[in-house]
């Protein structure tokens, strides 16, 4: 694998630079990731745990127009959105939230290709970096991820002394972002990088994702989801901080008699109307079923679907929960069950 | 940019009124192209959407041995429903399908077909049967049995006449007891009760059965009790939907999408899925 090396001034100098070619360019700042303002101190991650929000809606926007109409009584006409044109880089992505464009890119191409998911995918370049958090939430290495893994991203950061990081150029796509600019970069130093990369501890596995799924394959009806989520508010913030939660509504918005526009915006399977019928008819009309959906599309449906987790162990779920629930404890529980 | 959430705009050629909360729309494709083009088989669904209101779920009614209109059936029950209904003959509105599989109506060639539907249940049936009866010398016999809650309650009454008048179908229409009018001259009992009495063969016979849920549950033990084969009764599931092909999330049984896998399903299949319907 090709290794550069880069100092922090010249990595923010580079950052100016994609923002003067005209590109999007955002930062890990170690509480969130946000359109990159070139202070020295946003520029964080290593050791912070995962920000607040994925940046997933740089590719599925948590709210965004399919169409505008404009209609009068008998006519409808439709105008179509202008989306892409614009590369979107990203700095600094944890190794849990580098993988999911490539998880989520499964749903929205099976069959139908959804190309407001695949223009902006297309134009993303994903500058991951290792990581150095770890705490109770976290289970990234349960499903297949870990701290020091560079799935998904383009470019990869190790954070090296003197505020210097070696870069791994991971993919072609990382290697074009930087050929433009090769005099911000000296020649990498693989072994100083290696040493870095093998002090960050590798976090234990909190459960077999495998066993997980063969319980699930036999326990659709069980006793255990009743007592899992009964404390479950059902506010859906688990979904919103996802980095691969991926459902979403359609709903129509005038502007006015005469215009408006169609929207595709985040849903999410634990609000109890999601799946509410027409006549009044739900099929999951309580919770514990909900929660049942939630697990099973993560650690089942997904799996047997497309072969990925629909998860990546980031821990925002839990971390962000107001009723303290904890997807990882919960799978770890249904890990002993299978014992 | 292909957009595959952008529809093609219909214009209500004509509003037939079913019942006080049920019509039938047909519909022209506004741009000819894509009315010469456009193909679908019986027991597709479509999202049907009012501008300003929002998209809805529904079967394509109409057969595709005829293509001159779309037809849509539906029973007023929400937003956008209550919005088709206040719409008038020349609007505009849009659809988008078709989407998920279809009845096998190659593989019933040669067999005996029974079709079986309640209240507004007949319309993913009434594609099949249409269907059918244009390419009636493919099949054996062929039975309808209808039911609705009352009188006022049935639909496609046009048709059930004109069923009810040919020779080489036989059609049973009936109403619940107490939905009889002083002049109903059909049966008048609940469906289950009036498929057991209706000496169907279940030998080499397909079933196509729709309707709500209860009349479903209670109708499938008599059919399985006649000797109907659990692959030969067909049915069609309905989840919420939005976005009809398999990726807003919401309409799957557990790991089956019913936009995709469905919303056609035999008993067989039906009785392996999880109880999330």
């Amino acid at each position: 694998m090709e290794e550069k090396r880069i100092t922090k001034e010249n990595l923010i100098k580079l950052g100016s630079n994609w923002v003067n070619d005209g590109m999007n360019v955002y930062v890990n700042n170690g509480k969130k990731y946000t359109l990159m303002k070139l202070h020295e101190e946003d520029l964080k991650g290593f050791e912070e745990a995962p920000p607040l929000m994925s940046y997933k809606e740089i590719v599925f926007p948590k709210t965004e127009p399919i169409l505008y109409y404009k209609k009068s009584q008998k006519e409808v006409e439709i105008i179509e959105p202008k989306i892409g044109g614009v590369k979107n880089i990203v700095i600094g992505a944890k190794p849990c939230d580098a993988k999911s464009i490539s998880i989520m890119s499964k749903v929205f191409n099976w069959d139908y290709k959804d190309s407001f998911f695949n223009v902006r995918a297309e134009e993303s370049v994903i500058i991951g970096m290792a990581c150095k958090y770890n705490d109770e939430h976290c289970f990234c290495t349960s499903v297949g991820i870990s701290p020091v893994s560079t799935d998904g991203s383009d470019l990869f950061l190790i954070p090296l002394a003197n505020d210097n990081f070696g870069v791994r150029i991971i993919s072609d796509k990382g290697k074009e972002l930087i050929s433009k600019y090769e005099s911000y970069f000296t020649n990498g130093d693989s072994e100083e990088s290696e040493n870095v990369l093998s002090s960050i501890p590798i976090p234990e596995k909190k459960f077999n994702a495998e066993n997980v799924k063969s319980w699930l394959d036999k326990n659709f009806e069980s006793e255990f989801w009743n007592t899992t989520a009964e404390m479950c508010l059902g506010c859906s913030q688990c979904a919103f901080v996802c980095p691969v939660c991926h459902c979403f509504d359609i709903v129509d918005e005038d502007y006015s008699f005469t215009e408006g526009r169609r929207m595709k915006n985040w849903d999410a399977c634990q609000n109890g109307l999601f799946t509410k019928h027409a006549s009044g008819h739900n099929p999951r009309d309580k919770q514990p079923k909900r929660y049942r959906q939630r697990v099973s599309h993560k650690f089942k449906y997904y799996k047997d679907k497309f072969d990925e987790y629909l998860c990546t162990g980031c821990g925002r779920c839990s971390r962000g929960c107001p009723a303290g629930i904890d997807i990882g404890e919960i799978v770890e529980r249904i890990d002993k069950l299978t014992n | 940019m292909e957009n595959i959430y952008k529809p093609y705009l219909m214009e209500i050629a004509e509003i037939i009124p079913e019942t006080k909360d049920t019509a039938t729309f047909k519909l022209k494709f506004k741009d000819p192209e894509i009315a010469s083009v456009f193909n679908f088989k019986a027991g597709q669904f479509a999202e049907y959407s009012v501008f300003g209101e929002g998209e809805c779920t529904f079967c394509i009614a109409s057969s595709p041995t005829r293509m001159e209109y779309i037809e849509c059936s539906f029973k007023e029950a929400g937003k956008v429903t209550a919005a088709l209904n206040r719409m008038n003959v020349g609007e505009t509105i849009g659809f988008r399908g078709p989407y998920g599989n279809y009845f096998p109506v190659e593989e019933m060639k040669g067999s005996n077909v029974v079709f079986i539907s309640g209240g507004i249940g007949l319309a993913p049936v009434r594609c099949v049967i249409d269907n059918v009866l244009d390419l009636r010398d493919e099949f054996k016999d062929i039975t309808i049995i209808y039911g609705a809650r009352s009188v006022q309650d049935l639909v496609y009454k046009n048709l059930l006449d004109e069923w009810q008048k040919r020779s080489d179908v036989k059609t049973i229409v009936t109403v619940d007891p107490g939905g009889e009018t002083p002049d109903w001259k059909g049966e008048i009992g609940f469906v289950p009760t009036v498929v057991e009495k209706a000496s169907l063969k279940a030998e080499n016979t397909f079933a196509i059965i729709c309707g709500p849920p209860i009349m479903i549950k209670y109708t499938m033990p008599v059919l399985l009790k006649l000797g109907f084969e659990e692959s030969k009764i067909i049915t069609t599931l309905e989840n919420r939907m939005k976005c009809g092909f398999g990726k807003c999330g919401r309409c799957n049984i557990g790991n089956v999408y019913v936009c995709k896998d469905g919303p056609v399903f035999t008993y067989e299949q039906m009785k392996a899925l999880p109880e999330e319907y």
